[in-house]
């Protein structure tokens, strides 16, 4: 490899700087340190309350941190609002599906472009995606609200996808769903990184995002435990003790 | 002496302007969460406005005694023109009484206050500079229409059509708006869940101001169809009106838009059946009516069963 390849690799997409988060006196996040390349499939695990939510939260700006900075393609994402961050392109699909119950599947997919003007590239997007999820396709006058657990995370990622994002952020697409299910989140979500989008993928499910992803890092209680290579961090008894809550 | 079908039509158009004026409540509590309390200002501004763009002059008390526009616009040109204005002031208000505190993440129970108080800045304003008598529009308003007509045998003002007409298209055209838009979707989105909109890069602050100048239209427009209707008792005459379309609202159902129209069609139709010799006790009619109704029903006629909002 040489050097100006080296160089370009060397900006990273997304970039952590000791990122501190606290919720008044419970201290979320201590400090942490991560980067995340372009066309990289990034995988961020732990229990309950390790911090992985607190992180995309504080990426897409929902929660300002206490001290660290976000850089977005090298610059800070201080001051930015998180309705701003989405037309930088960080799309994030938040903890819980959370489509708009009230509104039809095409609604919730037009919404998901808001940011975009370009009628035709939408129209395309919206086939695009109606190709991913055909069972979305099927019901797309339906309102979302309506659909099982499993359709409306499929319906909360083509939303996301539908405003072209540089940078994905998953908060757990798998929770709740079966594990047919899971195994067909994560066929889609490989599916979209072999396409050459960047994703940080928050888990439970460390076997399942391992599987997809290329480096995985552990965080407990708000630090980071282990990172890796997806498959060393798989291999590695650190990773189970975490789960366990032990260490 | 009034046949039914007369009741019904007085009920019914009184009824979709109340529908009309309780859906710019909605808009605002289904985007912010609070109630604004300037909408009954607003609504009189409306009123006032309309009355000022057909040519009618300021009477002998108010700082503006004596003083008319100099053109006379016909009443279905000044109707939206007074809307549009209607809009202005209540992004004014948005502005005044609602933006600093959102700023400052306060209680709802702030806005109250501070949008109450806005109004009644407003009605005095309109009592210094226009006095506080009642003006009336002029009987030749809606032009070569004649007062009334024959429908079926009863005898209809064309005024009541007139109410009738305008609201539901209003209504209609509203609907077709949140429903078919962007940015109606866009404000759906926002009063269903605020963080995923914002998520999608939905602008909440551009999606509240567009509420708030939305039902500052609505309030406008009903204003001038009930002045022109009952004429303009007054500064105050708003708040009255205020009060009924807000018990409109949670008749139907906070932040459900069918339910303010069913809603206010029944409180305007329960208003009618009142026998004109027991008139001056329209108002507790309606209001019982609604105490009754929101003890069998606490969510409203078509409301949601209250969901705390994360």
């Amino acid at each position: 490899m040489n050097g100006a390849a080296n160089a370009l690799e060397a900006l990273p997409l997304l970039e952590l700087r000791r990122l501190t988060v606290r919720y008044g006196a419970v201290t979320a996040l201590r400090g942490i340190e991560m980067q995340v390349q372009q066309g990289e499939l990034v995988t961020l695990l732990g229990s309950n309350g390790a911090g992985k939510s607190t992180t995309l939260r504080a990426i897409s700006r929902l929660i300002s941190p206490a001290a660290g900075s976000v850089f977005w393609r090298g610059a800070d994402l201080a001051g930015v609002a998180t309705e701003t961050t989405v037309r930088l392109g960080i799309g994030h699909c938040p903890e819980g599906r959370r489509v708009l119950g009230r509104q039809s599947v095409a609604a919730n997919l037009e919404l998901g472009a808001w940011i975009r003007r370009d009628r035709e590239g939408i129209a395309a997007d919206l086939e695009r995606c109606y190709g991913l999820f055909p069972r979305l396709a099927e019901r797309r006058r339906q309102l979302a609200g309506s659909l099982s657990g499993g359709e409306q995370q499929m319906l909360a990622i083509a939303r996301a996808l539908m405003a072209r994002p540089t940078l994905l952020l998953l908060d757990e697409p798998s929770l709740g769903l079966a594990p047919k299910l899971v195994a067909e989140v994560m066929a889609t979500l490989a599916e979209l990184h072999r396409g050459g989008l960047t994703m940080l993928l928050v888990e439970q499910n460390a076997t399942a995002a391992l599987e997809i992803a290329d480096r995985g890092i552990v965080l407990e209680s708000g630090a980071i435990r282990l990172s890796g290579p997806a498959a060393e961090v798989l291999a590695d008894p650190a990773l189970r003790a975490s789960y366990l809550g032990s260490g | 002496m009034d046949t039914l079908l007369q009741i019904l039509f007085n009920g019914l158009s009184v009824g979709a302007v109340y529908a009309l004026f309780a859906l710019g409540y909605t808009l605002v509590f289904s985007v912010l969460g609070v109630i604004n309390f300037a909408q009954g200002a607003v609504f009189t501004l409306g009123a006032y406005f309309t009355y000022l763009l057909i040519g009618g002059a300021v009477g002998a008390n108010g700082l503006l005694a004596g003083l008319a526009l100099p053109f006379a616009l016909p009443f279905w040109l000044a109707l939206p023109l007074a809307g549009l204005a209607a809009a202005l002031v209540s992004l004014l208000v948005e502005a005044v009484a609602f933006r600093p505190l959102r700023r400052r993440r306060a209680e709802p129970l702030l806005y109250l206050i501070t949008s109450l108080g806005a109004g009644v800045i407003l009605v005095n304003l309109i009592q210094l500079l226009m006095g506080a008598e009642g003006y009336s529009l002029p009987a030749d308003s809606l032009g070569a229409l004649p007062v009334a007509l024959n429908l079926g045998g009863a005898q209809v003002r064309t005024v009541q059509l007139v109410l009738l007409g305008v609201s539901a298209l209003v209504l209609i055209g509203l609907t077709l708006w949140l429903e078919g838009s962007r940015g109606g979707k866009a404000l759906q989105a926002v009063s269903e869940d605020a963080t995923t909109a914002r998520l999608l890069g939905i602008d909440s602050d551009g999606m509240i101001l567009l509420s708030f100048a939305v039902s500052g239209f609505l309030a406008g427009i009903s204003g001038g169809l009930v002045g022109l209707s009952i004429s303009i008792t007054g500064p105050y005459f708003g708040i009255g009106f205020g009060l009924k379309a807000l018990g409109v609202l949670v008749l139907g159902g906070l932040g459900s838009v069918p339910g303010a129209v069913l809603a206010g069609l029944i409180i305007g139709l329960a208003e009618a059946l009142v026998p004109s010799e027991l008139s001056g006790y329209k108002d507790a009619v309606a209001f019982a009516f609604l105490f009754a109704v929101l003890l069998l029903r606490p969510q409203g006629l078509l409301g949601r069963p209250q969901v705390t909002k994360v």
